[in-house]
Formats: structure tokens, sequence, C-alpha cells
């Protein structure tokens, strides 16, 4: 492992992370933008796991089981809330929620 | 002096030579990626516009790939270890796939875009020697998370129907799929965001000493003995948040459900008594009087 391949998958994590946090701005649907911090997610994976690869530390694994716990956590509590939400509007649109806005 | 001069010009041109992209050309890709992006969301223009705004943001891709690819071409003639040439495959399927994640306007689609990138994100995981992680990835996420989201999607089925037209591509989804929210400032402040961070990579961090790289693979073993000395304070953690979720997730979304599926819930109005959608609301038993749940103030 060089410096130059590490780079290379920075800018992955990088594109990765950066089309999530894109997704999650311009999606209205609910779903959608909980898959969209599922890319911001992986995009985190990528870069924790291209580090640990270049140092040779096992670090950046442990911490990215971490961030799969984290993720399925999210997954499961965020459609919980999804679903409670849908049933109280009737509508998957995160604009239905305006109010909350303040 | 003579010395002085080129202890300060060597350390310049090695910076030049270390410049792998140049800053105004990842402005310049930068700028066109965001205008494909801008382009491919989900609107109401049609789909001339989305098929230009592909193509743009293919063509951004394609040339910082080569760019990238030229110049790890001119190291490895060096002596330098190359990349795998999967490598450029899984890059280029991962971020396409993510791409389309977020601009398809079909729910569904996103989900399946969603597990081509977990694939490929897995193939990449194969090529740093993260075998284990890999497996994890795509039982986790390919496996579980996006069932729960594919189980969510046909849950919540929309039904609204505002364009009738059947031979429309957008017929059936409802306007909050088809119509993109604020896309100019998120296209914005998202290449933006891009742009820096891969300044930061590949202009500015050859600067920075690089540590020790190595050449050592962990092996799933290793991983697992560090995971059950070192880390096991995390994967007790680990667990709690899990059962944490869990139970969560159930108390959030539960909802009693008649056994009786013939007649629907609405005309059965011992049937909706017993359903509660609040979940803070204090169960009494014995009344069916909503205003005796507070206590008397004798």
């Amino acid at each position: 492992m060089n410096e130059l391949i590490l780079q290379h998958y920075l800018a992955v994590g990088a594109a990765l992370f950066v089309i999530g946090l894109i997704g999650f701005v311009i999606r209205r649907n609910l779903i959608v933008m909980f898959l969209s911090t599922e890319l911001m997610f992986q995009g985190c994976a990528v870069n924790l796991i291209a580090f640990g690869a270049f140092y040779g530390n096992l670090g950046g694994q442990v911490f990215t089981i971490m961030v799969l716990v984290i993720a399925a956590a999210e997954a499961s509590l965020a459609l919980g809330l999804v679903v409670l939400l849908y049933r109280h509007k009737n509508t998957l649109d995160a604009n239905a929620w305006r109010e909350l806005k303040g | 002096m003579h010395m002085h001069l080129t202890a300060n010009v060597i350390p310049s041109l090695c910076l030049a030579q270390l410049t792998i992209v140049p800053p105004a050309l990842i402005s310049i890709l930068c700028v066109l990626a965001g205008v494909g992006t801008f382009l491919l969301m989900p609107s109401r223009r049609g789909a001339g516009p989305r098929r230009i705004g592909a193509t743009l943001a293919l063509l951004a891709l394609a040339v910082f790939g080569v760019l990238l690819f030229r110049y790890a071409a001119g190291q490895a003639s060096q002596g330098q270890p190359a990349l795998s040439p999967y490598f450029w495959i899984f890059a280029a399927i991962t971020i396409i796939g993510a791409l389309r994640v977020v601009t398809h306007p079909h729910p569904v689609y996103c989900a399946l875009y969603f597990v081509l990138t977990v694939f490929s994100t897995a193939g990449l995981f194969v090529l740093l020697a993260a075998e284990f992680m890999a497996a994890a990835l795509v039982m986790i996420y390919a496996g579980a998370i996006l069932v729960t989201y594919v189980f969510v999607i046909m849950l919540a089925q929309q039904t609204q129907q505002s364009i009738t037209d059947a031979s429309h591509p957008l017929s059936g989804l409802p306007e909050y799929d088809r119509v993109a929210r604020e896309p100019i400032a998120a296209t914005l402040i998202g290449f933006i965001l891009m742009g820096l961070l891969l300044f930061v990579i590949f202009d500015l961090a050859p600067q920075q000493p690089a540590g020790e790289p190595t050449t050592a693979v962990a092996t799933v073993r290793q991983l697992g003995e560090r995971l059950f000395s070192q880390d096991l304070m995390s994967v007790e953690v680990a667990g709690i948040i899990l059962t944490l979720a869990m139970v969560g997730a159930i108390a959030i979304a539960r909802r009693r459900i008649p056994a009786d599926e013939s007649t629907p819930v609405e005309a059965r109005p011992d049937l909706m008594e017993l359903i509660d959608d609040d979940p803070h609301a204090i169960p009494v038993y014995g009344t069916k009087n909503p205003g005796q749940k507070s206590y008397p103030e004798t």
C-alpha cells in the first residue's frame, strides 16, 4: 500500500459522503432521506478501512464494525419513526411536518 | 548559500510533482459534475435534460478517473505498487450507483441501486484486504437493513396518483418523489465540499508526513483476537445499543392488529377502541371514558 493508493480510496469515500449529503437535502421522501444517510455511513466506512489497511492497523476495521452497528440501530429506529409518522399524516413527505421548523 | 537555495527549491519542486490533480482542474470537474447532478435530480423537466445531466456527470467522472489512472500508471512504471484494475471498476460502480440512489424518483429503485453500491463497496473492501468487513457489509446492509427499507416502502405504498397518464414514466408517483427540494443550494454546498475534500486529499495531503505505511495484511483471526481482547468493551456496548434499538423500534411502531381482517377496522368500534396510536397514553382499566385517564384531584 503506498500513499497514492490510499488517496484514491479516500476520494471514493469523499464522493460517497458528498452524494449522500446532497441526497439527504434534496429528497423529500423520508425513506430515501434515510437511505442517503446510509450512503454517508458507507463513505466513512471506506475511509476507515482504507486508513486501516494503509497503516496496517486493525482499528479501522473495528471502527467500521461499530459504524455498521450504529447504522443498523439507526435504520431500525428511523424506520419505526417513519411508520409512525406515515400513520399520522398518511404521507411520506418530509414537508408535511413543516410546523416542526418553528 | 548554494546549499541553502537548493534546499529551498527541491521541496517546492517535489510539491509540484506531487500535485496529482491541479486545484483549477478539480474546480472545473466539480462544476461539471455539479451541473450534471443538478440536471439528473427528479424535477418537472423531461427526459432530455436528465440525459444531458447524466452525460455531464459521467464525463466529469471519466475525466477525473483518466487523470488519476494516468498518474497511477506513471507511478507503477517507476516501480511503485500499482492499483488493481478492479479498483477502477468498483469505484465507478459505487459512485454511479450512489448518484442513482439520490436521483432516482422511485424509492424501490433507490433501494435497489443502494444494494448495488453496497456490493461494489464490499468489492473495494476485499481489495483492501478486509474480507470480513466485506462479508459483514453485504450481510448487514444488503441482507438486513435493505430488507427493512423495502418492507417499509411496501408498507407505505403511495396511492395518490397525480399523473394519470399511465405511459408517463413518473405516473403513480406522489409529488414529493417527483420534485427535488432546494436542488441548487444542495448541489452548490455538496460540490464545494467535494472540491475542498479532493483538494485536501490530492494536493495538500502529500505535504504532510505520511507516517508508516505497511505491507502487513491483517487476517480475520487477528481481527477477532483484537475485537475480543482490546476492544471487548465496545463489543458489549454494541450489543446494548442493538438491544435498545430493537426494543425502541418495537415500542415506537407497535400497533394492535385485529385477527379478523375481513371487515375494515374502522367499521368495528370495538376494535377501534383497542387500537391506540399514542405511545404515551396511560392505559386505564375499567373505564372507556378518556377523560377519566387523569387522576382525580382529591
